[in-house]
């Protein structure tokens, strides 16, 4: 206000020192009303030059109209007129460039300041509230909004709720800048507008600003670069604030995959170490003493089992190695018979005599289209299974049948069964139920069922509850 | 917020819609009645001067009235029109009578000032309570204008201060009751404000100002004389153009009411036409 009064007196004090010279003097002092005029353009834009311009004029007029009245269209009265037409035009040329440089200012720290209330880490809701009071500070308007549409909701800044049929709706769905002259009501006009926040050219959110005057397209423009601006800086925000939740559940994993790894290793050693102390104490013996032939005999039959255990587990680190690779089991498919295979591998545990191995298996079942080795492993992995975790003495139940073009499988134990939520990993690589106790074990038995199932194209199943027992499925295309 | 919870596709008004037709037809057929009987010499030219008030002040709040209800939704009573009409026929005449009647004209504003306590014209701009600082600015705006006009004309062309004691005062009511309160309700109240709602105020200033200039460029009252005519031109659009900021600035028809009063008054003062 200081300033207006100073320039309406400084515009008045030129009037009074020139209006004391006549026209016709040729008095250099109309060239003072630059001055005011200058200052009022540069400090105040366009509009207050053009006013100071327009009031140094009118100060002038009447004079100048005088003169011409007096003596006609003299060279001093040219030259006042060439004045005030100057005066017009610096006016309202200088306040053009001054409001556009002003506007270029307010809009350049604007875009830093919203990327300031952006720069911490903070959730969606926290962010956007910022980004509102940033632009409620410095856009001159009177009210400001924003929705951004996130994965399963919207969250908006500054309203309660998004009509269906509202501006910001519109615009969100369109994807386009939309301006309402007018939104009803009030003695002052109130204008509306509303910009989509655009991430790769689609919307993800709106901009909508309300102001009583004014809303010029060149501010309807900056508002709709300031819209992508913001929906760049938000976009940038929720990936940086993804990236750091990644990195954290990344060393989550890792920890994770330390600890397991650590774990397998120790089982694993431990597994093998077993089988090996039994070869290594049978054949010391076998070294340092003498046994009759029968005694001899059932030591080669503990060895020799002892020894296809390790097989078993050596050929298991085999494949989890070509499954960690992301390769598929090497397969020699062919057609093979059911019925001797089940019996072949069933016959290695029911040595053992543990438990009681219930085979029901027709002897004219269509072949499988399996390798004939990978069903064996399949087949030994899921008996062994049941067997280790269900109480000696209790049945096994081995069944194939024809189904579909398929030949159905399955292996069933009246074992402790698996808790329910270790169900969703129990073919994982390395892991172990909880509960699982002493029994032994690397946790790769079933993940190599798995994937050996997986590359003949067939599936499995595992359905088991505490107390009730487990029973595995699986399915193999039968030979056509 | 509106943007965000109501409907943005409320159906809009056309900028002629509400427009009582009938009413300035009827009012533009007595006139034409009167001119016609005017060139055949059987009525005077001061009967078709107050034919022609009436006519035209008459359709300009009248058509300002009906667009402020219609806008704003305001409740205006059917009588308001009639009476407003009725009101400035009874000064016109009054004034044909005898020239102090023009006085009778001030009912005019007096019943509109019903109207506005009643909240009839709130969508003109005239609401029962009024901001005095706009006010002050539109009566400092209208006191410049009017003061650079009185240097001016008297400096550049000459013209004295209208003489004698009753003159000037029953100009200035013929202003107050007709000449500036139809201008202004209806280019600043009615035109601008409906055009602001639909367009840019720069447009809307333009046409406003346009039309309020070509209604004093047609009125016979205005002298003729070139210097007149461009003097008129430049104050009018320097005052519509204020005054239409005005409006736009503080929501209100009363400063701008004021600044145009304010500058008839200096206007009037000179002896001009």
């Amino acid at each position: 206000m200081k300033e207006i009064v100073a320039l309406a007196v400084s515009v008045l004090a030129v009037g009074v020192l020139s209006g004391r010279a006549a026209i016709d003097d040729m008095s250099l002092l109309r060239y003072l009303y630059f001055l005011p005029v200058i200052v009022a353009a540069l400090r105040f834009g366009v509009v207050a030059g053009a006013v100071t311009a327009g009031a140094a004029v009118l100060l002038q007029a009447p004079a100048i109209f005088a003169a011409i009245e007096r003596g006609g269209v003299t060279p001093a009265a040219s030259e006042h007129v060439v004045t005030c037409i100057a005066l017009l035009l610096a006016g309202t040329l200088v306040g053009r460039l001054a409001s556009y440089a002003q506007a270029q200012r307010r809009r350049w720290r604007l875009l830093l300041a919203v990327q300031r209330a952006l720069a911490e880490d903070a959730p969606l809701e926290i962010a956007l509230g910022r980004l509102r009071a940033c632009l409620a500070m410095r856009l001159d308007v009177d009210d400001v909004a924003l929705v951004v549409r996130g994965e399963d909701r919207l969250t908006i800044a500054g309203g309660f709720r998004l009509a269906d049929d509202s501006l910001a709706a519109e615009v969100l769905t369109s994807g386009r800048p939309r301006y309402v002259p007018d939104v009803g009501g009030g003695a002052r006009v109130r204008r509306a507008f509303a910009a989509p926040l655009l991430v790769g050219g689609e919307p993800t959110g709106v901009l909508a600003v309300e102001r009583e005057g004014e809303i010029s397209a060149a501010e309807q423009a900056a508002l709709s670069t300031l819209a992508v601006h913001c929906g760049l800086a938000l976009e940038n925000a929720r990936l940086v604030s993804q990236q750091r939740r990644f990195a954290e559940e990344l060393a989550e994993r890792i920890a994770s995959a330390t600890a397991t790894k650590s774990a397998f290793v120790a089982t694993a050693s431990h597994e093998l170490r077993t089988p090996l102390t039994a070869l290594l104490g049978f054949s010391e013996l076998l070294a340092q003493r003498r046994f009759d032939a029968a005694e001899v005999r059932r030591m080669a039959e503990l060895m020799q089992h002892e020894t296809e255990r390790l097989v078993r587990i050596v050929d298991d680190f085999l494949d989890l190695s070509r499954i960690e690779r992301g390769l598929e089991p090497r397969l020699s498919r062919a057609a093979v018979k059911v019925a001797p295979a089940v019996a072949a591998a069933v016959e290695v545990f029911r040595r053992t005599g543990s438990h009681r191995l219930v085979v029901e298996c027709d002897e004219t079942l269509p072949e499988v289209d399996a390798d004939a080795d990978a069903l064996d492993r399949i087949l030994k992995n899921l008996v062994g299974n049941a067997m280790k975790y269900s109480p000696a003495g209790t049945d096994v139940h081995v069944a194939a049948r024809a189904t579909d073009h398929v030949i159905e499988f399955s292996v069933r134990d009246a074992g402790r069964g698996i808790p329910t939520e270790a169900l969703p990993h129990v073919f994982e690589p390395y892991y172990r139920a909880p509960g699982v106790g002493s029994a032994r074990g690397a946790g790769l038995g079933l993940a190599v069922v798995k994937s050996l199932i997986d590359a003949h194209g067939g599936s499995v199943h595992l359905d088991s509850a505490p107390g009730e027992g487990t029973r595995v499925t699986f399915v193999l295309p039968a030979v056509p | 917020m509106w943007s965000l919870e109501r409907p943005a596709t409320a159906p809009r008004a056309g900028i002629l819609e509400n427009t009582p037709v009938t009413l300035v037809a009827a009012l533009g057929l007595g006139w034409t009645v009167v001119a016609g009987l005017t060139a055949l010499g059987w009525v005077t030219r001061d009967v078709l001067r107050t034919a022609a008030i009436t006519a035209a002040h008459g359709s300009l709040l009248a058509i300002a009235l009906n667009w402020a209800a219609a806008d704003r939704g305001a409740r205006l009573g059917r009588e308001a029109v009639p009476v407003t009409i009725a009101l400035l026929g009874a000064g016109a005449v009054a004034a044909l009578v005898d020239p102090r009647g023009v006085v009778l004209l001030l009912a005019v504003p007096a019943w509109l000032g019903i109207l506005v306590v009643r909240g009839s014209l709130t969508g003109l701009g005239l609401a029962p309570h009024v901001t005095w600082r706009p006010v002050l600015a539109g009566a400092a705006v209208g006191a410049l204008l009017g003061a650079h006009l009185l240097v001016s004309a008297s400096q550049t062309l000459g013209y004295a201060l209208r003489e004698g004691a009753t003159a000037v005062p029953l100009l200035w009511a013929y202003d107050l009751g007709a000449n500036v309160i139809s201008a202004e309700c209806f280019f600043r109240g009615a035109l601008f404000n409906r055009l602001q709602r639909r367009w840019s105020i720069a447009a809307a200033t333009t046409v406003a100002t346009t039309a309020a200039l070509l209604r004093y460029v047609v009125d016979p009252l205005l002298p003729k004389q070139v210097e007149v005519m461009a003097g008129a031109l430049f104050y009018l659009t320097v005052l519509s153009a204020v005054d239409c900021w005005l409006l736009w600035w503080s929501g209100s028809l009363v400063p701008g009411l004021a600044a145009s009063w304010i500058f008839f008054l200096a206007y009037r003062t000179l002896a001009i036409g």
